[in-house]
């Protein structure tokens, strides 16, 4: 009887999730790269500078931004919501983490990732002797 | 046997764990028109959303990466069309690793659910959402009605 009790108490303490989540989006991507730099372009329409978030951690790029939609009146209809925009990418070691830069223009955000000096292709000179 | 109740407590707990995901997986299945989880949107039309707001009707509509130029918004009685066209070129001496924004044409129209004034129709563009306020024709207001 007192398991049975246990199993009861155990139900009803079990993490409900009552927070409405707010719905998790893939944004499309392009991404490319040069000898400087990887460049990555994001369709995040609606997101404000200050909701977006890029980490960098051990090799992960996570890109996450948050939409917010003030609609006030009577909806008629309804295809899009709040959103948080959010991917995470694999990306090399050789990124100079302290100088990636983030732009954010029409609703698209360019993430721009140097790659540090010792990535880069170096030139050798040929020495006359 | 009940020295193992603590494995019987966390399959339980498992059980529970599952049974939320399901839940979340679910809710999201049957939010109308949100069925487009994770990878959406991939014909390319944008999504809109549309209020009455009583005298004006206001759309938004998701256009990243358009400017106000590639816009083309036509309005005839409650007839409305918006159409856009993106183009995503590579940037020069960049090789593509991945590319699924894509240049993008696309025309939606509507038919909206009352008359507009058409002159008073103001558009606005702001970080790739597109705003229409269309003010509704004098005819098609709600009026208040005085009870003598």
């Amino acid at each position: 009887m007192n398991e049975q009790n246990q199993v009861a108490t155990r139900e009803q303490t079990t993490p409900v999730q009552t927070a409405k989540r707010m719905r998790v989006v893939a944004p499309l991507v392009d991404i490319y790269e040069n000898e400087d730099e990887l460049l990555l372009q994001a369709d995040v329409p609606g997101v404000a500078k200050e909701d977006v978030n890029v980490r960098v951690d051990n090799g992960t790029l996570t890109v996450s931004a948050t939409r917010r939609v003030n609609g006030d009146g009577n909806a008629q209809w309804l295809e899009f919501g709040e959103a948080e925009y959010r991917r995470s990418f694999s990306v090399p070691q050789t990124i100079a983490v302290d100088k990636v830069r983030a732009e954010l223009k029409d609703g698209v955000l360019t993430l721009h990732l140097p790659k540090s000096e010792s990535a880069k292709p170096k030139q050798i000179e040929i020495k006359a002797v | 046997m009940w020295n193992n109740w603590n494995e019987v407590d966390r399959m339980f707990g498992a059980m529970n764990v599952l049974r939320n995901h399901f839940n979340n997986l679910n809710s999201d299945f049957e939010r109308p028109l949100g069925v487009n989880f994770g990878w959406r949107n991939m014909d390319r039309t944008p999504l809109t959303n549309m209020v009455d707001n009583g005298d004006h009707l206001q759309i938004v509509a998701e256009v990243p990466g358009m400017s106000k130029d590639d816009l083309n918004i036509k309005i005839q009685g409650n007839y409305l069309e918006i159409g856009g066209k993106r183009e995503v070129k590579a940037p020069e001496g960049y090789r593509v690793h991945r590319s699924e924004r894509g240049a993008t044409s696309f025309t939606r129209s509507f038919t909206l659910p009352s008359e507009i004034n058409v002159e008073k129709v103001e558009a606005s563009l702001e970080s790739g959402m597109l705003t229409l306020t269309l003010p509704k024709a004098e005819a098609a207001r709600a009026k208040q009605i005085t009870i003598n």
